[in-house]
C-alpha cells in the first residue's frame, strides 16, 4: 500500500519535472514587441508571365516561413495568396508556417541550418537582417526585374543591396510617421509643426494640467526599444546614426548629441512629455485615441488600429526636422529572402512565389487588408488602392513620409551595436549620464564591437 | 519498499530509461558541448569566424571583465534571492490560511491558485496593463495607498527588475502553495490534537509541529523555484526587453541575446556554463543547508 502510494508519488514528480522541462524549453520565444519591424506590404512585379510556368515541372513543395508583427489577420491573407498562386502554379505545393515574431523566424531558421538540416526555401525577416544573413551564408541573392527595380521605392531597397545584388525584396514594409488630434489642432488655431521649435511649442500648448497632474500630454514618444523611432530625430538634425559603410556608425557627431537633447528637452524643458525612457509602446495609440495625448511617434503600421479607435480627425506626418520646413522618417519592416540551403528547384519555386507577392495588385491589396505600406508606385494606380485612399486619405500621408526617410540603422555585428545604443541612448533619456557622455561611450563601445568586422 | 530494493530487478531501470534518454539528449549532451565549446571562438555573423577556433579561457576572460555581464550576473543574484524566499514564504501562509474551515475558502484556494496556470507570457500582459502608468490598475491601488513615486515602472531604471520579480511572485506563491497545501492536509490529525490538549498556541503549532513535518515540502519547493527563477524569461520579453539600459536582464536573458542577437556562440557557450555552475551552487547549498537543520 505504502509502496505504491509512493510511486504515484515518484509518478507525479516525474510529471511534474516533466512538464517544468516542457515549460522551459518554451521560454525565449516571445517577439520583441518593439521591433519597428511592422508593417507594410511589399513589392511586385509584371512577372507572371515568364515561360517557367510552362515547363512540364516536377512537383515541389516549399515551405514559407512568416512572422505576424501587426494587429491583422497575417495568416488569412498569406492562405489566399497561396490558394491563388497554387491555381497558376499546380505543380508548387506552398507550405505557410507562422513561427513568431521577426526574431522567432530568424532564429528557426538559423537553427535548421546550424543542425544540418534544410532550411525552409523562403522566409520573411527584418530588412535589416541582410548582413547577418550574408555573414552566416545563408541566403541567395535575387533577381528582380528591371520594371520592379525602377517600380519600387528606392526607401524600402536601401536594405537589399549589398556587393552588388540584390538579397532580397520588400515585402511588409513600414516608416515612423507622427500622428496627432487634428481636431485638438484646430480648437488651439495650431499649425501641424515643421520645424523643432513649432513642435516643442504645439506640444507644450497643447498639454493640460490639473494642478500638478498631467490630464493630456502634448506628446508621447516610445522608448522602451528606442533606435528606430530616435533616428528621424538624428536625421532631421542633420546626421544619421549610420551612413554607407556597414562598419561605421555616428552615435557621438553633434547633430546626434543634439537630437538626444531635444527629446529629453520635451519633457524637461517643455513638460510636454512623460519623463524619461516611455515604455509605452503597445499603449501609445490608445492613448492618443482616448484623449491622453495629443501627438503620437510611431509606425505606420498603427494606422489601420488607429483608424479604428479614434472619434476625432487623425492627422498623420512626417516627423519635423529641426530646420523649418525638414521634415524626417526611417523605414522599417521584413522583406522576403530566399535561403541557399534549399535545393535549387525549391529556391526556384520560392522565388516564383515571391514575385507572385509582389505584383502590384496583391501589394496593394496586402496594404489595404494589413495597413502596411505598399513598396510599388504602380500599387497607388490600382483601382483597389484608388478606391481604399478616396476612403481612408491617411494611408497617402504614410507613404508621403517616405521621401522624407534615411536609411534604418543596419551595420554589421546589429545585434550587439544596436543593443550598445539602447543602452547609453536610455542612460541618456532617464538621466544617468548627460547626452554627451552616453553617446561617447556609446561611440566608443560600437567602435570597438564593429572592430573585427572591418 | 525497503525490501523490494534488494531483490534484484532489471523493472526499476527500464522504467528510467525513457527518462534517461531523454535527459542525456536534452541536458546531458548540450551541457557537455557547452563547457566545450565555451573555450572556443565561433561568431555566426563574420565569416572568418565562423569555424570555431581555440582560444582557452578567452571567453570567461571577457565576460568577467565586462561591466554589462556583472551587471547581469547582479541582476540575476537579486532577482533569485528576491524572489524565492518570499515566494516559498507567500506560498506557506496562503497555503496555511486556505487550509482553514472558513467559509469562501474555496474561492480564496482558487484566487491564489489562478495566476499559476496563466502562461508566464498571459501573465506578463496582464501585468503590463496593471502597470501602465498614470491609469494602470496597480498604480492606480498604490497611488490610494499614498504612493506618489515614479509609475513608469518597466522604464525605469530603479523598478524595472523589481517589476519583473513582482509579476514572478504573482504567479509563483499560488503554484508552490498547492504542494504546502497537499502536505498540511496530509499530516497526522493526531499529532495537532495531543498538541491541541497540551495547550499548544496556534503559532506554537505552526512553529514546532507544522513546519517541521513540511521540511520535505519545503526542500522540493525551494529546489524547483531556484530552477525556475533561473529560468524564467519570458517576462523580461514582455515588459522590459531586458531595458531599461541592460537594468533588467538576467542570465538567460542575456544568454538568449547573445546567442541569437549577437550571435557569438563561444560567449554564449561561457555564459551557460556560468549559469549551470551559479545553478547546480545554489540548489546543492540548497540540499546541504537543509540536511544540516535535520539533524
Amino acid at each position: 500500500m505504502r509502496t505504491r502510494k509512493r510511486f504515484l508519488v515518484v509518478m507525479v514528480i516525474m510529471l511534474i519535472i516533466l512538464s517544468l522541462a516542457l515549460v522551459a524549453c518554451g521560454t525565449g520565444e516571445e517577439p520583441v514587441v518593439e521591433e519597428p519591424a511592422a508593417e507594410e506590404p511589399a513589392a511586385e512585379e509584371p512577372a507572371a508571365e515568364e515561360p517557367v510556368v510552362e515547363e512540364p515541372s516536377e512537383p515541389v513543395t516549399i515551405e514559407f516561413f512568416y512572422p505576424v508583427a501587426v494587429d491583422a489577420p497575417i495568416a488569412t491573407i498569406i492562405q489566399g495568396y497561396i490558394d491563388e498562386f497554387q491555381v497558376e502554379n499546380p505543380h508548387i505545393t506552398v507550405e505557410a508556417v507562422f513561427s513568431g515574431g521577426y526574431g522567432d523566424v530568424q532564429t528557426a531558421i538559423m537553427t535548421a541550418i546550424d543542425g544540418g538540416a534544410e532550411p525552409p526555401a523562403m522566409g520573411v525577416m527584418l530588412a535589416t537582417a541582410l548582413y547577418d544573413l550574408i555573414n552566416a551564408d545563408a541566403i541567395s541573392p535575387v533577381s528582380p526585374s528591371d520594371e520592379y527595380l525602377a517600380d519600387v521605392f528606392p526607401a524600402f531597397l536601401d536594405n537589399s543591396r549589398y556587393d552588388g545584388k540584390i538579397w532580397s525584396v520588400p515585402f511588409q514594409r513600414s516608416a515612423v510617421v507622427m500622428y496627432y488630434n487634428a481636431d485638438l489642432f484646430a480648437e488651439a488655431g495650431i499649425e501641424p509643426p515643421d520645424s523643432w521649435d513649432s513642435w516643442a511649442a504645439a506640444a507644450q500648448a497643447l498639454t493640460v494640467h490639473d494642478g500638478a497632474e498631467v490630464t493630456r500630454w502634448g506628446i508621447e514618444y516610445p522608448s522602451g526599444w528606442p533606435y528606430w523611432l530616435f533616428q528621424p530625430l538624428a536625421i532631421g538634425s542633420g546626421q544619421n546614426i549610420v551612413g554607407e559603410s556597414d562598419t561605421e556608425v555616428f552615435f557621438d557627431d553633434p547633430d546626434v548629441i543634439e537630437a538626444v537633447q531635444f527629446y529629453i528637452d520635451l519633457s524637461a524643458e517643455y513638460g510636454a512629455m512623460p519623463a524619461g525612457v516611455q515604455g509605452i509602446w503597445g499603449q501609445a495609440p490608445t492613448d492618443l485615441a482616448t484623449g491622453l495625448t495629443a501627438m503620437i511617434v510611431h509606425s505606420t503600421g498603427s494606422l489601420t488600429g488607429l483608424l479604428d479607435q479614434v472619434d476625432f480627425e487623425l492627422g498623420v506626418m512626417p516627423i519635423p526636422g529641426q530646420a523649418a520646413g525638414t521634415f524626417a522618417s526611417v523605414p522599417g519592416g521584413g522583406n522576403i529572402y530566399i535561403m541557399k540551403g534549399a535545393p535549387e528547384e525549391k529556391q526556384a519555386a520560392a522565388w516564383l512565389f515571391a514575385e507572385f507577392l509582389t505584383e502590384a495588385e496583391r501589394v496593394a491589396d496586402f496594404s489595404i487588408q494589413t495597413g502596411y505600406i505598399a513598396s510599388l508606385n504602380s500599387s497607388y494606380e490600382t483601382d483597389a488602392m484608388k478606391a481604399y485612399l478616396a476612403e481612408v486619405p491617411q494611408a497617402a500621408d504614410t507613404k508621403n513620409a517616405l521621401q522624407y526617410a534615411g536609411a534604418e540603422l543596419m551595420v554589421q555585428n546589429l545585434g550587439e551595436v544596436r543593443n550598445i545604443f539602447h543602452d547609453y541612448l536610455q542612460r541618456a533619456y532617464n538621466g544617468e549620464m548627460t547626452p554627451e557622455e552616453a553617446m561617447a561611450a556609446a561611440q566608443t563601445e560600437a567602435e570597438a564591437a564593429l572592430e573585427i568586422f572591418k | 519498499m525497503e525490501r523490494s530494493q534488494t531483490r534484484k530487478s532489471t523493472l526499476p531501470y527500464l522504467l528510467i530509461l525513457p527518462t534517461l534518454f531523454f535527459v542525456a539528449i536534452f541536458t546531458i549532451w548540450p551541457t557537455i558541448n557547452s563547457f566545450y565549446m565555451s573555450f572556443f571562438r565561433q561568431r555566426l555573423n563574420l565569416a572568418r569566424f565562423r569555424e570555431p577556433a581555440f582560444v582557452g579561457i578567452e571567453n570567461f576572460v571577457n565576460l568577467f571583465s565586462d561591466p554589462r555581464f556583472i551587471q547581469v550576473l547582479k541582476n540575476t543574484i537579486i532577482y533569485v534571492i528576491g524572489t524565492v524566499p518570499l515566494a516559498i514564504f507567500l506560498a506557506f501562509v496562503f497555503a496555511f490560511l486556505v487550509n482553514q474551515r472558513i467559509r469562501g475558502v474555496g474561492l480564496s484556494r482558487l484566487s491564489f491558485f489562478h495566476p499559476s496556470i496563466l502562461p508566464m507570457v498571459s501573465a506578463a500582459t496582464i501585468w503590463m496593463f496593471f502597470l501602465t502608468p498614470d491609469y494602470g490598475i496597480f498604480n492606480e491601488a498604490l497611488h490610494f495607498l499614498g504612493y506618489r513615486g515614479p509609475q513608469n515602472w518597466t522604464a525605469n531604471p530603479d523598478l524595472a527588475l523589481i517589476s519583473i520579480m513582482i509579476v514572478a511572485l504573482w504567479k509563483n506563491a499560488g503554484y508552490y502553495m498547492i504542494f504546502y497545501l497537499a502536505g498540511m492536509q496530509n499530516l497526522p490529525t493526531e499529532v495537532f490534537e495531543a498538541a491541541t490538549l497540551d495547550g499548544a498556541s496556534t503559532w506554537q503549532k505552526l512553529r514546532y509541529i507544522t513546519f517541521p513535518l513540511l521540511r520535505g515540502t519545503t526542500l522540493f519547493i525551494t529546489t524547483i523555484a531556484i530552477i525556475g527563477a533561473f529560468q524564467t524569461v519570458d517576462q523580461i520579453f514582455v515588459l522590459t526587453q531586458g531595458g531599461p539600459s541592460g537594468a533588467s536582464t538576467t542570465l538567460l536573458y542575456y544568454l538568449w541575446q547573445v546567442r541569437f542577437e549577437f550571435q557569438d556562440v563561444g560567449k554564449a557557450s561561457a555564459i551557460t556554463v556560468v549559469l549551470i555552475v551559479l545553478l547546480l551552487s545554489f540548489t546543492v547549498t540548497n540540499f546541504v543547508l537543509s540536511e544540516r537543520g535535520r539533524e
